[in-house]
């Protein structure tokens, strides 16, 4: 049985010819969150723990989350999104207070480092990569290599940590997370210029092993590979994460088998009754020291206006150039890479006697970017059928180009896409699935291409609007990951407040 | 004349044919046979393509001191070979486990079939040599032979193998072999002497061959037996594991997919260290959770203590706690212990039952399969060790079976640090159990009211335990292993350690 969906793209691309209702009622409030994405809950998080509770947030899809969202069937819950958070740097305390006080975090040890909770780390064998025929231990290429290749792997890695502890002469590291604490240093910010295999190739880089395993990491992390992305960004991947915050375990990740559709279900506690699902805004105005938004309720199909005194827009920028007059110039500048995610239930997965079925399965030289095993997280000995994600992104030099082919695409051409592209390791893979539900996100994430993590259009879409309108969202800081989703939030609280306190 | 004799060529050279495929086709059989049971393919099916070739030529040679009644020979060398060849994949199935020289009577089968075929082409030869020109002779003679070879070796494994299998195959060829025999014995009944003496012989042969065809399913599992070493009395494939009971002299064993799990010559042993220096040292023992443990020979020992009111014993495989409860032979070792009104029995999963477990327990024994793979490294794990502190009461006594700590001292002491983590008392034992070797306990308190050395209550009887833990604790330096780390979810060191130190004994 084979089911495709997607983000609402039908709803949304409304838009366009805002062919909504005029306004029949109306809301007010001192604070709308226009987003229900990890920054809008997030800053919902915020304003609670500020002492604010009359705020509203709206989602014009029918649950919250965004791309932190999971689906879920007989045999498991399963990611339709991100699904994993890397150990989070030893300095990000706003994070870890939050991974404390869901009970991620349990305790601190006397050496003061965090002690996470052995049910939310991946459990081993975390990683495998078919390469050369069978199954391998870790998603670096490593058994067969030739020596040259070894080498370049080993050099790469040692200018990895080179990169990872650098710090400018501002005294902040090159690469950081939040992003926008990394150093201002020259240097480091010319590679933001560059693709990350322009940057391979001026290095004196050539293995191929070496890269497959980039061209995998960037399309993993920004939907983009190693020919389109920002070089910074690309050497962000692996110099962001500090690897500073356990004594013992250096590269380990907080996992669950819906992904980070659990980070959301502690968020979205604190918009508890005051988000509105399936509402879309549309319009978005300010008139007398006021913020009127005009908002569809696709449920009633009639509109409400929510008069707030204050608005966050924790909205991708793609959307908030249909919202706001005069942010089409800044859009542009802005490329989401699409995403497809393929969660299957398989009666048997043989991995021919190799590496076992691990967490995340990498197949080398595949076109996606291989399965993540969504029971893996589970206690139980035995599964009776296995429920896998698979993930693809659409990477290349024209993404908008792309998206149109996607939304003509029929279930099947996917099925068959996802099958073919599985065979290269499970040859059986048509014959053991039973089940296959196809996810297609048409903006995936925001994808870091040359120029745009320092550039103009970012710098001027995040500034607020007469101190009316504020701008959250992960393609603010040019990386979408959850750590930026989370930051973009408590900061935009943060600076509305604080303005506050300084005006008054 | 002419006509009759043209048949009678092509009858001949029909036999050439159909040796020749038969002849290949037990030399296939050989070396599969071979490559099955000893492993090493490419050595076996090399030696054995050397040997039959040489025996071939062996075969040829000793064909010149054959000058009479050379067409009565030709036949019984017939039967002879459909007989040998036939029944050769049953004589190596059922020696390869009681004889010590199984590779000399492997050998010796392929060396006679050769040597037999090898004197059939020269015999036929010297047959038709005065009755068709030489060069016709030749030409043809080795044409059916090659082309007999050739289709033998497509049939092969595209067919006949996984149709007939492998025993299956070589049985059906010797019959057809001697069916060519039998034919003939009736048409060239006028140039055969006492012909029908070779019929009888070939008929019987026939039979013999086709008896031991039919029975072929039972003598295959007979074989399984032997490959155990001892009577097969019981099989059972759950959907968990294949069970298997044994039974030789006065010892029966059972086997979880092919592990033994105990013998019942010195069981006692296990289950009497595993028992009863928990069962003493508890403060109580009131409520007693077996986790594991289906066959209830733990429970047995339990059961002695009168003052337990309840066990539980959560074990997954429901198949394993049915056979323990209804099988005679079975319901005898554990004295119907599984039956017992003060035990309950829970097929579940025991990590996902002990997560949502309200009652505590005084006395918890943990005795799960050693840690061979990911998802049993689970059970052994710092964050399973905290499931069962969540359910226990406080000054209640865990053990926990622990693998070999001379065969795996690294992953034994693993399970030992790692429960150490946990739980405040913490000590380890070991016991010889001569089918196992040496065999190591962890065991734990979980308070202080109560020590290791403390006998709170016995019971009279046992064989092997005597109370005094104090003697059970001492390990000698072979069975020491130092720089360890705690086996958690996240690393599952333990899987490796154990990976590494049993891969390296088989």
């Amino acid at each position: 049985m084979i089911r495709l969906s997607g983000t609402k793209h039908l709803l949304g691309h409304r838009l366009w010819i805002k062919d909504f209702p005029e306004p029949v009622s109306q809301i007010q409030t001192s604070y709308l969150i226009v987003g229900g994405g990890i920054s809008g809950l997030s800053a919902a998080r915020q304003l609670t723990k500020r002492g604010i509770s009359d705020f509203v947030l709206v989602e014009m899809e029918g649950h919250l989350g965004g791309n932190s969202s999971n689906g879920e069937n007989q045999y498991s819950k399963y990611p339709l999104g991100a699904h994993y958070l890397p150990l989070p740097n030893f300095q990000d305390k706003e994070l870890l207070n939050f991974l404390e006080e869901e009970k991620i975090i349990l305790s601190y040890d006397t050496k003061g480092f965090p002690v996470f909770d052995e049910l939310q780390l991946t459990f081993a064998p975390d990683e495998r990569l078919f390469y050369k025929n069978s199954w391998q231990e870790g998603v670096v290429p490593k058994e067969g290599n030739s020596k040259a290749e070894e080498e370049e792997l080993v050099a790469f890695f040692k200018l990895m940590d080179t990169f990872r502890a650098g710090k400018g002469q501002d005294g902040k590291y090159l690469f950081d997370i939040p992003l926008y604490l990394s150093s201002t240093d020259e240097n480091s910010r010319s590679l933001d210029k560059i693709t990350m295999k322009e940057w391979f190739v001026k290095n004196n880089f050539t293995s191929e092993p070496l890269f497959n395993y980039i061209d995998y990491c960037c399309k993993d992390d920004f939907g983009l590979g190693i020919e389109y992305v920002s070089a910074w960004a690309g050497i962000h991947y692996f110099a962001g994460r500090k690897q500073d915050v356990t004594s013992d375990k250096i590269e380990s990740v907080l996992t669950w088998p819906e992904g980070n559709a659990r980070l959301t279900s502690h968020l979205k506690r604190y918009s508890k009754d005051k988000a509105l699902k399936n509402h879309l805004v549309y319009e978005l105005k300010i008139e007398n020291n006021k913020v009127i938004a005009k908002t569809f309720d696709d449920h009633k199909k009639t509109t409400v206006a929510i008069v707030a005194d204050k608005v966050i827009m924790a909205t991708p920028q793609f959307v908030n150039q249909y919202i706001l007059k005069e942010r089409k110039q800044y859009a542009k500048e802005f490329h989401y890479a699409p995403w497809l995610l393929a969660t299957l239930v398989v009666s048997d997965l043989g991995d021919n006697f190799s590496f076992p079925l691990s967490w995340d399965n990498v197949i080398y030289g595949a076109k996606g970017l291989g399965y993540v095993y969504d029971q893996h997280q589970s206690l139980n000995q035995v599964q009776s059928k296995k429920v896998i994600t698979y993930y693809y992104s659409f990477s290349g030099p024209d993404l908008k180009k792309t998206r149109k082919e996607i939304h003509k695409k029929k279930t099947d051409y996917w099925k068959q896409m996802v099958f073919d592209d599985l065979k290269m390791a499970h040859p059986d893979i048509e014959s053991v699935t039973e089940e296959m539900n196809v996810f297609v996100l048409g903006h995936g994430m925001i994808s870091p291409v040359p120029g745009f993590i320092f550039g103009e259009a970012k710098k001027q879409a995040s500034k607020s609007i007469e101190n009316r309108v504020y701008f959250a969202h992960t393609d603010l800081s040019g990386i979408s990951i959850f750590e930026e989703a989370f930051h973009q939030g408590v900061n935009v609280v943060n600076q509305i407040l604080d303005e506050t306190t300084l005006d008054s | 004349m002419g006509k009759k004799f043209i048949k009678f060529e092509f009858l001949l050279l029909f036999a050439v044919f159909i040796i020749a495929t038969c002849g290949l086709v037990y030399e296939l059989v050989a070396g599969t046979l071979a490559s099955y049971l000893l492993g090493d393919s490419v050595k076996q099916f090399s030696f054995i393509i050397g040997v039959y070739l040489f025996s071939m030529g062996i075969g040829s040679f000793f064909s010149k001191f054959f000058n009479k009644n050379l067409l009565n020979t030709f036949v019984e060398i017939e039967i002879l070979v459909g007989l040998i060849g036939g029944l050769s994949s049953v004589v190596l199935f059922l020696l390869f486990e009681s004889v010590a020289s199984f590779q000399f009577i492997l050998y010796l089968l392929v060396f006679v079939t050769g040597f037999l075929v090898g004197l059939e082409i020269p015999l036929l030869m010297n047959i038709l040599k005065d009755k068709v020109e030489f060069k016709d002779l030749v030409s043809n003679v080795f044409t059916f032979d090659y082309i007999g070879a050739l289709l033998a070796s497509i049939l092969f494994p595209l067919i006949l193998v996984p149709k007939l299998g492998i025993m299956g195959t070589s049985l059906f060829f010797g019959m057809i072999n001697i069916s060519i025999a039998i034919v003939l014995c009736f048409i060239l009944k006028s140039e055969l002497k006492r012909s029908y003496f070779l019929k009888a012989k070939a008929i019987f042969s026939f039979l013999l061959l086709l008896t031991v065809f039919i029975f072929s399913e039972s003598i295959l599992s007979y074989s399984e037996g032997k490959l155990y070493g001892e009577n097969i009395i019981y099989t059972n494939s759950t959907p968990y594991q294949r069970i298997v009971l044994t039974h030789n002299k006065s010892d029966y064993r059972l086997y979880l997919n092919n592990n033994l799990q105990f013998s019942s010559a010195d069981e006692y042993r296990y289950h009497e260290a595993l028992v009863h220096p928990v069962m003493s040292i508890a403060k109580k023992i009131d409520r007693v959770l077996v986790l594991g443990g289906g066959d209830g020979l733990a429970v047995r020992e339990i059961l002695k203590y009168k003052d337990v009111k309840a066990i539980t014993l959560v074990d997954l495989d429901q198949g394993m706690t049915k056979l323990f409860k209804t099988n005679k032979v079975l319901t005898d070792f554990n004295q119907n212990s599984l039956n017992n009104s003060k035990v309950t029995v829970i097929n579940t999963d025991a990590y996902i039952w002990a997560k949502s477990c309200k009652v505590k327990y005084d006395v918890v024994i943990i005795d799960f399969p050693d840690p061979s793979n990911y998802s049993l490294g689970k059970l052994y794990s710092l964050n399973f060790y905290q499931t069962i502190q969540n359910i226990i009461q406080p000054d209640a006594a865990v053990v926990v079976q622990t693998t070999s700590p001379y065969f795996a001292p690294k992953s034994f002491w693993c399970i030992n640090k790692t429960v150490m983590a946990v739980f405040p008392q913490v000590d380890a034992y070991h016991a010889y159990v001569p089918s196992f070797g040496e065999w190591g306990f962890t065991i734990a308190i979980n308070g202080f009211n109560t020590t290791f050395n403390t006998v709170n209550r016995k019971v009279s009887g046992l064989k092997f335990y005597n109370y005094q833990f104090d003697r059970f604790n001492y390990f000698t330096g072979d069975m020491i292993s130092n720089e360890i780390e705690i086996n958690r979810l996240d690393n599952q060191i333990l899987v490796r350690y154990f990976d590494e130190e049993w891969g390296k004994l088989q």
